[in-house]
C-alpha cells in the first residue's frame, strides 16, 4: 500500500522506508495556533520551560514541525520527530537521518547567532565589515563589490548556508542593506516553551533540548506522556516513575495514551466488575496502579497492552461485551497464542494488529448478547479452514471441527486479529457481518450465501462492498453476481476477459451509482440488479462482450429512465443526478452533467453514441449495405485517438519504462478499422467479428463514465492524460503477479517513472473513488509552506467529498443539522455553570474524545471557558454530544438554549426530516474500510490511530465533521441543499490546502484547517464561487 | 499557443478555483470562439547569432501543409501588430447558438485589442527543484535563480514555484523582483520529487495570464513521484505556445531518462535545455534565455480550415537566399483543445472569457 507520512525534506532520506508520501512546502509566518493539538500536554499555567534557541518559527522549520503548533507542543511533538524520523539502520548500527544532524547543526548555528544578537537578542549590521561577522556563521559572503546597488550575496560555506535558509533566515533584508540600504536590524530572540514536569526529572540536570536530540528512547518517553491526561502524567512520575518507564517507551507511546488514573486508581477496561480478571492477566493488583502500569506494558512483549488500548478505545457497549468475564482473559490467551506468540508488539514504526481494534469496534451481537454470525458456525469452521488464509487462521481452523458455539468463533477471531492482512477470514467476518446488519431477520443471508461469498472473498471480498451498501440485493442477486463473475475470471483469452470483467464492472458500477441516488425504484433493485449482471453469463468472445455491454445497458436504462435507448447525453444527464425541478437546483445539476462531460473529452473516449450506432447496425449484411456511408462516418471516429506526441524511442521505453508501460489495450484499437467490414460485408459472422472489435471501446466509454462521475476536486490526471482510462488494466497483465487479483480494489502503478506513460490503475472498479483521490491528491497545493498532508488521510477526505450528493435532502435537514452542532455549544455554554450537565455531556463525550482531551474540557467547563472547550471539540463531536444529550435526557432541553428549542419544534413539524437515520444517510461519508460499505453514515467513532498498509485508512474514515460543518456553512448563507453538490468538494479541496499537521494522528490540524476554511467562506472569500446561484429562495 | 478569444454577448464568467456554478453549459451556448495560434520564433544565424529585423514577410507558416497567412506580428518586447482587420471566422471553430448574437465589427475589434494585448510584455514562470535530487547543489542553485531573476528585464514579470512532492507557489506572478527573490530564498528542501506533475501545474498556471510567457526549469532531473508523463505536459506547452526551458547540470547527465526529456520537451515547445558544469556555472544559460526573450518574434495565425482534429504539425520557414543557413527555432505542433470546456482541469489557454 502507499505509504503515509510525508516528511519534511531531504534531510528525511533515513525515513524513506516508513513513510513516502507527506508533502512539505514552506513557510510562511503562519498565525498563532488556536486550536487544539494531538500533543499538546494541556498542562495549564506548566511554570517549567526551556530555551528553543533562536525564532520559534526557524526551529519549527527545521524541526518538522507545524507552524500553527501552539507552544505547548513544540516539545512533546520535537520528541515525537527525533524519535520517529531521527534515526536510521538496523538496532545494531543506529546511526542519526539527515533530519536529526540538519536539526543538531541548527541548534548549534542559533546558539551561535543569539550570542552574536546578545542581551537585546538583534542581529545587526549596517556595513558590509559589521556584516562580516554575522555571514560567516550564516555560511555567505558578499561579493568584491559589496555595498553597492549590484551586489549580493553568494554561498561560502555551503553546509551553514543550507541550515540558514532552509530555517527561514531573511537573507534578502540582509542583501539588501548591504546594497546600501537600510540597516539590517532582525530580531533573533529565543523562546522559552513549556515542559512536561521539570528538566531534572528527564534529565538529571542536563538541558532538556539536547538530551532529546541525542536519546530516542527519552524522546519516545516524552512523546507517550504528552498524550495522556495531567492528572495520569503526575501520577505516572510518581509511580513507577520515569526512569523505569523508559525502558518501555515504545508500549507507552502506541498504547498509554487510554491510561487515566484518577486519585490513585487506574480505570479498567470493564470497570471495578473486571479488576479481577485484569489482576490475573497482568500479575499485579491494579489497585498498585504504578507496578501495574509497570507490568501491563512488559507482558507478552506489549501485547497485553495493546489488549488493553484497543478495549480502552472502544465505546461503552463494545466494552461491556468484551469485557464479560467469560470473554475478558479466555480472549486475550487467544490474541498471544501459547503455540505462535505474536512478535513484539511496539517495535514496528506503526502498530500492528489493526483487525483487533477493528473487530473491537465493529462486532455486531445478538439481541441476547452472544456474538453475531452470519450464516452458522458451520460455514466459519470451513473458511478458516481455507487454504489461502495464513497459518495461524488455518490453526484455528484445525481445532473448529468441535466448536458449538458462537463464543468458540468470536475467539478464534480475536486470535488471527493480529494476522497483517487486507483479506482473510477476520475482514470476511466483519464484512458479512456488516452486510448482514443492514438486512431484517427475515431477510438475512443464507448459509449458503455466506458460504459462498466467503468462499470467493479472496478474490472478491472488495466487490461486496456493493451488497453492504444495498442491503436489498438478496441472495439471488448476489449468487448472480458470484456466479458471473467466476464464468468471467475462467476465460482464457487476457484481452476478452479484460474487456469483460471492465465492462461489467464498468456497467454494475454505473448501476450502483444510479441505485445511490434513488433513480432505480427500490422495488426494482433486485430485478434490475440480476438483468444488469446476466447479460454476462454467457460471455464467450469479444462479440459476447460487446453484445453483453450493450444489453446490460439497456436494461440499466429502463430501469432508470424507462426506456431501453438512450444517447450519451441523457446516460450524462442521469448520473449527474435526479430531474431537478428548482432553479438552483437544474442549475447545478447541469454544472454537474459539464463536469462528467469534460472528463469524458479530455480522455478523448469514442461517443456512446456512436459505438451503439455501429453496433446495433452491424447484425445484418443487408442491413449494413443500406447505411454504408453512415457507418463509414462512424466507424471513422474509432480512428481518431492518437497516442500523445512520444519524447521516447520505442527501444527507450523497452529499456526505461520496462514494467511500467503497456499500452497494448490501446496500441489494438487504434489498429482497430472496421471500415472494409463495411463497406463490403461478407458475412453475418464478420460482421459480428466487427462487433467484437467494439467492444474494447465501449468498455472504456462506460468506465471514462465511472472514472468522471467520481472525479476529485482538483483533478488533472483525469484532464490531461488521455491514456488514463484506457489504461486501466483489469486483467492485471501489465504488472507481474496481479492477474490474481484483478478483481480487487485498483492500485496505481507507474507513478514515478516518466518513461512509462503516466500512472494508471490495475484491478477492478471497487473502491475507484478512493483510488482516484489518491491518485489525484498530489495536485493540491498546500497553502503554507512545509505543510504537512500526509496521504493517507486525503483521499479518505476527498472521497467523503465526492461520493455523498444532495439532491434529495430538505432544508429542514439543514436546518437541523446546524441546530445540533449549535445545540451542542449551546449545551457546553451551560454545563459551565451547572455540574450536573456538564456531568452529564462529559460522560457523552466519552465515547467519542481520548482522556487527555475530555480532561481538557473538564478543567475548561469548570472554570467557565466554554469556549476554550470548544476549540478541543469537532462538529462531529458537538452534533452527537446534542443529540445524544437530546435522547437520554429529554427533560433537561432547556440545557440546549435556544438552538435546542428550534430543534424541537423542527421534529414537531418535520419527524420525518429529524430522525437520526435519515440525517446519517445524508450527511454521513462512506466507510469502505472501517464499516466494509460506501454506504454514507454517521458512525460515531472517535479517530482511529494510525496504522499501515490498508488500515492507515481508519483515521481518515473516523473523520465525519466536514460535511456536518459544511452543510452548517450552507444553512447560515441560506444556501439550497442542492448546492452542496458544489459546495462539498470546493470546501474541502480548500480545506485540504489547508492541513497543516506534524504527525500521522495530528487529526486537530484537520479541525483547525475546516475551521480556517469556513471563516474564509463566512468573510466571502469563497463565495464568489457560488454567488452565481446565490442563496435559494425560500 | 491556441487561444480562444472569446467573443461573449451577455454572459460573464465568474472563474473561481475550480468550480463555478454558472453552468459550463450554459456557458458554451452564448460563447462564440475564435482559435488563434500563436508562436514564438528564434532565429538564429549559423553561428548562433539572433537575426533580428526581421519583417512578417520574412516568414512562412504552414499548418499540416496548409499555408497560414500571419495575423499579428511582434519582435522581442515590441508591440504586436495586426496584420488583417479582423479575425476570419472559422466555421469550423466558431460555436454560436442561436441565442448568441452575430459576431460584429465590434466585437472583432475588441478581440483584436486583446490579442495586441496579448502579446505584449514576458512572463515567466520559474520552477525550482527542491527535491532530494537538488539537496547537495540546493544553496547553489538558489544563488543561481536568484542571479537569473535579477538579471530579467524590467518589463517582465516573474512568477517562483518551487516542488518537490507538491508545488509551492512561493511568487506569484510579479513585477517585484525583490518579491521574487524573496520566494527563492525562503524556499526550503523537500523529499520525492514530482517534476512532471508539477511542470504540468506551472504550464497551466501560465496558460491563463495574457502576454508571452516561458516556463524556465531549475532541475537536476529525476522524478520519482509524478503520476503525468512528460508526454502530457510538453503537448500542453505546445498547445498553449509556452516554451520549455531546462537549467540543469552534468549531474543531470547521468540519468539518461531525464536527460532525454529535457531536450526533446524543450526542442518540442520551442525551448532550450543546458546543462552546465554546475549550479554556480549557468551564466551562459541566463544570458541565452534572457537573450531568447528580448530577441523572440511572436507570430500568430487564425489556422484555415483544416478537418485534422488531432495533432497539427506548424512548420516555419524563412524565404529567400539570405536566409539561409539560418536556424528558426520554435513549437513544432499543438492539439486542438475539445470544444467543451472542462471545468476544474480546464485546458490551457481556453478560459480567456471574461478575465
Amino acid at each position: 500500500m502507499k505509504a503515509v507520512v510525508v516528511l519534511p525534506a531531504s534531510r528525511l532520506f533515513a525515513f524513506l522506508c516508513l513513510v513516502s508520501c507527506l508533502g512539505f512546502a514552506g513557510a510562511g509566518d503562519t498565525p498563532k495556533p488556536q486550536a487544539p493539538s494531538s500533543a499538546t500536554s494541556l498542562q495549564a499555567g506548566s511554570p517549567q520551560s526551556v530555551t528553543v534557541p533562536g525564532p520559534l518559527r526557524s526551529f519549527l522549520r527545521m524541526a518538522g514541525i507545524s507552524q500553527k503548533a501552539s507552544e505547548e507542543e513544540v516539545v512533546p511533538l520535537l520528541a515525537r520527530n527525533v524519535f520517529l524520523l531521527g534515526y536510521e539502520g538496523p538496532s545494531s548500527r543506529v546511526r542519526p537521518t539527515e533530519f536529526l544532524i540538519l536539526l543538531s547543526r541548527y541548534v548549534q548555528q542559533a546558539r551561535e547567532l543569539s550570542v552574536m544578537a546578545g542581551p537585546e537578542a538583534v542581529l545587526r549590521a549596517s556595513s558590509c565589515d559589521e556584516a562580516r561577522p554575522l555571514l560567516q556563521v550564516l555560511g555567505y559572503r558578499t561579493r568584491s563589490d559589496c555595498g553597492q546597488p549590484g551586489s549580493y550575496l553568494e554561498t561560502s560555506d555551503p553546509q551553514r548556508a543550507f541550515i540558514t535558509v532552509d530555517s527561514g533566515f531573511p537573507l534578502p533584508e540582509l542583501e539588501r542593506a548591504l546594497q546600501g540600504g537600510a540597516p539590517f536590524k532582525y530580531e533573533f530572540r529565543s523562546t522559552r516553551v513549556p515542559i512536561l514536569f521539570t528538566e531534572n526529572d528527564w534529565t538529571g540536570g542536563r538541558n532538556l533540548l539536547d538530551a532529546l536530540l541525542r536519546d530516542s528512547s527519552l524522546s519516545r518517553l516524552y512523546w507517550a506522556f504528552a498524550q495522556m491526561d495531567p492528572e495520569t502524567q503526575a501520577a505516572l512520575r510518581q509511580s513507577p516513575g520515569l526512569k523505569r518507564l523508559q525502558a518501555y517507551a515504545p508500549e507507552l507511546d502506541f498504547y498509554g495514551s487510554r491510561l487515566s488514573i484518577r486519585a490513585g486508581h487506574i480505570d479498567l477496561p470493564g470497570g471495578p466488575g473486571a479488576e479481577g480478571t485484569w489482576r490475573d492477566l497482568v500479575g499485579i493488583n491494579p489497585q498498585n496502579y504504578g507496578e501495574f502500569v509497570d507490568r501491563l506494558m512488559a507482558k507478552d512483549s506489549g501485547w497485553l497492552a495493546a489488549y488493553f488500548d484497543a478495549l480502552s478505545r472502544v465505546n461503552h457497549v463494545q466494552q461491556v461485551h468484551f469485557t464479560e468475564s467469560r470473554r475478558l482473559k479466555p480472549f486475550y490467551e487467544a490474541l498471544r497464542h501459547q503455540d505462535s506468540p505474536p512478535a513484539d508488539a511496539a517495535r514496528s514504526v506503526f502498530r500492528p494488529a489493526p483487525g483487533l481494534l477493528l473487530l473491537l469496534t465493529r462486532m455486531q451481537w445478538e439481541p441476547n448478547g452472544e456474538p453475531y454470525i452470519p450464516g452458522n458456525l458451520e460455514v466459519w469452521k470451513r473458511v478458516l479452514r481455507q487454504k489461502a488464509y495464513s497459518d495461524i487462521a488455518r490453526d484455528w481452523g484445525k481445532h473448529a471441527h468441535s466448536w458449538n458455539n458462537s463464543e468458540q468463533l468470536l475467539e478464534a477471531l480475536v486470535g488471527i486479529s493480529r494476522v497483517d492482512t487486507e483479506a482473510g477470514p477476520l475482514q470476511a467476518y466483519l464484512l458479512l457481518s456488516e452486510l448482514d446488519a443492514e438486512r431484517t431477520s427475515k431477510h438475512r443471508l443464507s448459509p449458503e450465501t455466506v458460504a459462498l461469498m466467503a468462499s470467493r472473498f479472496n478474490q472478491l471480498g472488495d466487490q461486496y462492498l456493493i451488497f453492504s451498501e444495498f442491503p436489498d440485493l438478496d441472495d439471488t442477486s448476489i449468487t448472480a453476481f458470484i456466479n458471473v463473475a467466476t464464468h468471467l475470471d475462467s476465460l482464457n483469452n487476457h484481452y476478452v476477459r479484460g474487456n469483460a470483467i471492465g465492462m461489467f464492472d464498468a456497467n454494475v458500477g454505473l448501476w450502483q451509482i444510479l441505485a445511490r441516488q434513488g433513480q432505480i425504484p427500490k422495488s426494482e433493485l433486485n430485478s434490475s440488479w440480476q438483468k444488469v449482471v446476466k447479460q454476462y453469463a454467457a460471455v464467450a468472445n469479444s462479440t459476447g462482450v460487446f453484445d453483453a455491454g450493450r444489453n446490460s445497458l439497456r436494461e440499466l436504462l429502463i430501469a432508470a429512465n424507462g426506456k431501453p435507448d438512450a444517447n450519451q447525453d441523457t446516460l450524462i444527464y442521469l448520473l449527474a443526478g435526479p430531474r431537478q425541478t428548482t432553479p438552483e437546483g437544474q442549475t447545478m445539476h447541469q454544472e454537474v452533467a459539464a463536469r462528467i462531460r469534460s472528463v469524458l473529452d479530455a480522455q478523448r473516449l469514442v461517443s456512446l453514441d456512436t459505438l451503439i450506432q455501429l453496433g446495433d447496425n452491424l447484425h445484418q449484411v443487408a442491413q449494413v449495405k443500406d447505411r454504408t456511408p453512415g457507418l463509414l462516418l462512424l466507424a471513422g471516429e474509432l480512428r481518431e485517438f492518437e497516442m500523445p506526441q512520444p519524447i521516447f524511442k520505442k527501444s527507450e521505453r523497452e529499456e526505461w519504462g520496462a514494467g511500467v508501460y503497456n499500452n497494448k489495450h490501446t496500441d489494438l484499437e487504434m489498429q482497430t478499422d472496421i471500415s472494409k467490414v463495411i463497406k463490403s460485408p461478407a458475412s453475418d459472422q464478420q460482421l459480428a467479428d466487427a462487433r467484437g472489435q467494439l467492444a474494447s471501446f465501449l468498455r472504456d466509454t462506460l468506465v471514462g463514465l465511472n472514472y468522471a462521475y467520481y472525479e476529485p476536486p482538483g483533478a488533472q490526471i483525469l484532464h490531461h492524460n488521455p491514456l488514463f482510462v484506457r489504461s486501466h488494466d483489469f486483467s492485471g497483465d501489465t504488472v507481474v503477479g496481479m492477474q490474481k487479483v484483478c478483481w480487487r480494489a485498483p492500485q496505481l502503478f507507474g507513478a514515478g517513472s516518466p518513461a512509462g506513460g503516466g500512472a494508471h490503475l490495475v484491478g477492478s472498479l471497487a473502491d475507484l473513488p478512493y483510488v482516484l483521490a489518491q491518485a489525484e491528491q498530489d495536485f493540491i497545493t498546500p497553502e503554507n509552506v512545509q505543510a504537512l498532508i500526509w496521504g493517507a488521510v486525503v483521499p479518505g477526505i476527498m472521497t467523503s467529498a465526492v461520493v455523498p450528493r444532495w439532491w434529495s435532502v430538505s432544508r429542514n435537514e439543514l436546518h437541523a443539522v446546524s441546530l445540533y452542532q449549535q445545540a451542542g455549544e449551546q449545551l457546553l455554554a451551560s454545563s459551565a455553570g451547572n455540574e450536573e450537565v456538564r456531568n452529564k455531556a462529559l460522560d457523552i463525550l466519552g465515547d467519542r474524545v481520548a482522556p487527555r482531551i475530555l480532561d481538557h474540557v473538564r478543567q475548561s467547563l469548570r472554570s467557565g471557558r466554554s469556549d476554550d472547550a470548544m476549540a478541543y471539540l469537532t462538529p462531529a463531536d458537538t452534533f452527537y454530544l446534542a443529540a445524544e444529550f437530546q435522547k437520554r435526557f429529554p427533560q433537561q432541553g432547556d440545557a440546549l438554549g435556544a438552538p435546542g428549542r428550534d430543534l424541537a419544534t423542527l421534529g414537531q413539524q418535520h419527524p420525518e426530516d429529524m430522525t437520526w437515520q435519515r440525517l446519517s444517510r445524508d450527511f454521513g461519508v462512506p466507510h469502505p474500510v472501517l464499516a466494509q460499505s460506501y454506504a454514507l453514515e454517521l458512525l460515531n467513532l472517535p479517530p482511529f490511530p494510525a496504522f499501515m498498509g490498508y488500515s492507515s485508512r481508519f483515521l481518515a474514515e473516523s473523520w465525519d465533521s466536514n460535511n456536518l460543518y459544511w452543510a452548517r456553512l450552507a444553512d447560515e448563507k441560506d444556501y439550497s441543499p442542492v448546492m452542496l453538490n458544489g459546495l462539498v468538494p470546493e470546501l474541502t479541496h480548500r480545506m485540504i490546502e489547508k492541513i497543516f499537521a506534524t504527525d500521522l494522528e495530528d487529526w486537530p490540524a484537520l479541525l483547525r484547517a475546516e475551521r480556517e476554511t469556513g471563516e474564509e467562506f463566512r468573510r466571502g472569500k469563497i463565495a464568489p464561487l457560488v454567488a452565481a446561484a446565490g442563496p435559494a429562495d425560500k | 499557443m491556441t487561444k480562444r478569444i472569446s467573443l461573449l454577448t451577455a454572459v460573464v464568467s465568474i472563474l473561481g478555483l475550480g468550480w463555478t456554478v454558472k453552468t459550463i453549459a450554459q456557458q458554451a451556448q452564448f460563447q462564440v470562439s475564435v482559435d488563434l495560434v500563436q508562436l514564438n520564433v528564434a532565429v538564429t544565424d549559423n553561428k548562433g547569432n539572433y537575426v533580428t529585423g526581421l519583417k512578417p514577410s520574412d516568414f512562412v507558416i504552414s499548418e499540416d501543409g496548409i499555408p497560414e497567412k500571419l495575423a499579428f506580428f511582434a519582435e522581442g518586447n515590441g508591440a504586436a501588430r495586426s496584420l488583417i482587420d479582423a479575425p476570419p471566422p472559422d466555421p469550423r471553430t466558431i460555436e454560436a447558438s442561436a441565442q448568441a448574437e452575430p459576431a460584429t465589427p465590434a466585437s472583432a475589434t475588441n478581440a483584436t485589442d486583446s490579442l495586441s494585448a496579448a502579446v505584449v510584455g514576458s512572463n515567466v514562470y520559474i520552477l525550482f527543484d527542491t527535491s532530494n535530487y537538488m539537496y547537495r547543489g540546493f544553496v547553489f542553485a538558489q544563488d543561481a535563480i536568484a542571479d537569473f531573476v535579477r538579471s530579467l528585464e524590467k518589463a517582465d514579470k516573474v512568477a517562483f514555484y518551487s516542488y518537490s512532492r507538491d508545488l509551492s507557489r512561493a511568487a506569484v506572478l510579479t513585477p517585484d523582483r525583490g518579491e521574487v527573490v524573496r520566494g527563492v530564498r525562503t524556499t526550503v528542501a523537500g523529499d520525492d520529487a514530482a517534476l512532471y506533475n508539477s511542470l504540468l501545474l506551472t504550464v497551466k498556471d501560465a496558460s491563463q495570464t495574457m502576454g508571452r510567457k516561458v516556463v524556465v526549469v531549475f532541475s537536476n532531473g529525476p522524478d520519482n513521484s509524478s503520476v503525468v508523463p512528460p508526454e502530457d505536459v510538453a503537448e500542453l506547452a505546445q498547445s498553449s505556445g509556452i516554451p520549455i526551458y531546462m537549467i540543469s547540470t552534468r549531474e543531470a547527465r547521468l540519468e539518461p531518462v531525464s536527460t532525454a526529456v529535457f531536450e526533446r520537451m524543450t526542442a518540442a515547445t520551442g525551448g532550450k535545455a543546458y546543462f552546465s558544469k554546475n549550479w554556480r556555472d549557468e551564466r551562459k544559460a541566463f544570458e541565452s534565455i534572457r537573450e531568447d526573450l528580448a530577441h523572440l518574434y511572436s507570430l500568430s495565425y487564425y489556422p484555415k480550415s483544416n478537418s485534422n482534429h488531432g495533432w497539427r504539425s506548424i512548420s516555419v520557414k524563412l524565404t529567400g537566399d539570405r536566409f539561409k543557413g539560418c536556424h528558426v527555432r520554435t513549437r513544432n505542433g499543438y492539439r486542438p483543445q475539445p470544444s467543451h470546456f472542462s471545468v476544474g482541469g480546464e485546458a490551457a489557454g481556453t478560459s480567456d472569457s471574461g478575465k
